[in-house]
């Protein structure tokens, strides 16, 4: 977690409290090292707020609130009376629960029966969602994502068919798939590739064929990426493009880097990534009047060449 | 003064103790020296103390003195029950699991987070890694108070396409990436789908009326099985004739499903039958193959798409 600067306010301070109370009242002794790490604070914030929380107290038993104290780096807590169970989820929390729940329900591999299934299901009952049908996530998946998700559990060489935007061709391709993920409802798989020698990112609906070549790797060292950080390549070009009130659907579906203020007119500039030319030609005819590329130069005209192309077939 | 940690604490417990309600006047005399002497200034902190309190979850109940001496007096107490988690009872590995599906679908969630250490769970980051397979679920600041209106069967307002729409809110669904609103929209007397993210402005709720919701109702089902279909709504339905060349006619064919294929030509090439209702999503989808792709008919389809090209 990351550290933050400056003095953290009193709300803070006490919502933390309020879930570390309970569960070090339930563990009566845990060492400062781990509950820090833990809560997301340093060992000094958290002694800080415990040591104060241990002179709290009401009359007649000032000082008695809390039985907690630090010594040697370990955090003792004497008899429970107070605190021993968390605050009531709040409805933002609840939602969080639930729809990460839910979409990890619809994720290739997923069992309703397991403990997923059933920890949402005591969710809902105790939330009082008796009826579970108001919210529903699908995550459609092409095919092939199962084969590729079970490929990358176990480490599988899979040759796939691929259809390569960058180059508009098909061609044949060994790869040892790593993470399967979805994004903006396209479903993606990073994997090692044969062909570059590096880790690419491959989209399984772009695939025609998948088959495994038998061959089983272990999987490399490498961390795979956060969820949320797939695209933060930084060796990708980048082109700002200024967007037009009915272009704005470019911000939603694409990784957006830098939004500028809304001119008059209702449009904005943005910079984003170019993992290919042909993404760049296509969304800009997509865009058509809407969207106005600024830089790189070399770029400028790119929607409108490839709009003459089209029209071309139109006109023959 | 005490630090305000200590003080909200010790109001905290004080609350969640107090056998009875309590006025202001009897809190700061438990809590002494903690409040300050003068009445302005002792409401003032006390207000600030009790916001915070309801800002964290807190629920802090009031009610004010019928009648005798404290006529008009407002005290406070914390119902146990209202404030207390209870009743979850969730196993090691449920919550285990659901702390993996945080971090697979919402890593950066500090609601989530806060959530996770309520039920017992470590850090999000310290579960997940290396999951072989993650989804990003899209956060929008109105889906709280949505789903609390498709649960209550509490109307909603709010506006979409420059209309203010009330709405009774039937079920969210979650779809290709973006989340969607499905009910009975009371302006045009019919059911309408709508993206959540295109909703203008804040949404509210109108409280004190509630709906009967249709008993078979399923979003998935609500749903227009086609994207090219939604936001039309309004108009007919209406299909285009379009032919795919061969190098991109088994893309097509995968996206749209066997069924909508009319021909293959000999060279290979394929007429599909596509879903125009919605102009835009429709030329969208065409121009998403640029010269790979051309709509045959119907003639005032195929002269739109040349007016858009030539617009650019």
């Amino acid at each position: 977690m990351a550290a933050r600067r400056g003095p953290r306010p009193a709300e803070e301070r006490l919502r933390r409290l309020l879930v570390m109370l309970p569960w070090l009242m339930e563990r009566g002794e845990v060492s400062v090292e781990e509950a820090s790490a833990r809560f997301g604070l340093t060992e000094a914030e958290l002694a800080k707020d415990l040591e104060l929380v241990a002179m709290c107290g009401l009359p007649p038993f000032v000082d008695e609130l809390i039985d907690v104290f630090i010594d040697d780096g370990v955090i003792w807590v004497g008899v429970p009376r107070l605190f021993t169970k968390p605050l009531r989820l709040n409805s933002v929390e609840a939602w969080e629960l639930l729809s990460a729940g839910r979409a990890a329900m619809e994720l290739p591999g997923a069992d309703p029966d397991g403990p997923l299934g059933r920890g949402l299901a005591k969710l809902a009952a105790a939330l009082g969602e008796d009826d579970t049908t108001g919210v529903r996530i699908d995550l459609d998946r092409p095919p092939f994502t199962d084969e590729v998700v079970h490929a990358a559990s176990i480490g599988a060489e899979l040759r796939i068919a691929y259809w390569s935007a960058s180059r508009d061709e098909t061609s044949d391709r060994v790869i040892v798939p790593r993470q399967v993920f979805t994004d903006r409802g396209q479903w993606y798989v990073s994997a090692d590739d044969d062909r570059s020698g590096e880790v690419r990112t491959f989209r399984i609906d772009r695939m025609e064929t998948v088959e495994q070549t038998g061959r089983t790797l272990s999987p490399a060292d490498a961390p795979t990426p956060a969820p949320g950080a797939w695209f933060a390549d930084g060796s990708i070009p980048r082109a700002t493009i200024r967007l037009g009130p009915n272009a704005q659907w470019i911000r939603e579906r694409y990784p957006v880097e830098e939004v500028g203020e809304a001119d008059a007119d209702g449009w904005v500039e943005v910079r984003v990534a170019v993992a290919s030319e042909h993404w760049l030609r296509v969304t800009m005819v997509q865009a058509g009047s809407e969207a106005e590329l600024v830089d790189p130069p070399e770029w400028r005209d790119i929607g409108r060449r490839a709009a003459t192309e089209v029209l071309a077939r139109y006109r023959s | 003064m005490a630090d305000r940690v200590e003080r909200l604490t010790n109001l905290l417990a004080l609350l969640l103790e107090t056998p009875e309600p309590l006025s202001l006047v009897q809190i700061a005399g438990e809590l002494r020296g903690q409040y300050p002497d003068g009445q302005t200034a002792r409401r003032a902190a006390f207000e600030r103390d009790k916001s915070a309190l309801r800002e964290i979850g807190v629920p802090i109940e009031q009610e004010i003195v019928g009648g005798g001496e404290y006529a008009g007096q407002t005290r406070y107490w914390i119902d146990r029950d209202r404030y207390e988690l209870s009743g979850l009872e969730l196993d090691e590995d449920e919550t285990r699991a659901l702390q993996v599906a945080m971090a697979a679908t919402r890593p950066g969630s500090t609601s989530g987070q806060e959530a996770l250490w309520k039920l017992g769970a470590g850090p999000i980051d310290g579960a997940g890694s290396g999951a072989p397979v993650a989804a990003v679920v899209p956060d929008l600041p109105s889906l709280p108070a949505l789903r609390d209106a498709v649960n209550r069967r509490v109307p909603v307002t709010f506006g979409y396409r420059e209309i203010d729409r009330r709405v009774d809110p039937w079920g969210l669904l979650l779809r290709a990436g973006f989340w969607y609103l499905i009910g009975f929209d009371h302006g045009r007397d019919a059911r309408r789908t709508y993206r959540i993210d295109r909703i203008e402005g804040e949404v509210d709720v109108v409280d004190g009326e509630t709906f009967e919701r249709p008993a078979d109702f399923d979003p998935r089902e609500a749903f227009p099985d086609d994207p090219k279909l939604i936001g039309g709504g309004e108009e007919e339905p209406r299909e285009a004739l379009v032919l795919v060349d061969v190098d991109r006619a088994a893309a097509a064919v995968r996206d749209l499903g066997a069924e909508r294929v009319v021909r293959t030509r000999p060279d290979g090439s394929t007429e599909l039958r596509v879903a125009c209702t919605n102009l835009p999503a429709f030329r969208s989808w065409l121009l998403g193959y640029l010269d790979a792709a051309e709509v045959l008919e119907p003639i005032e389809v195929r002269a739109d798409i040349v007016a858009f090209l030539e617009g650019i």
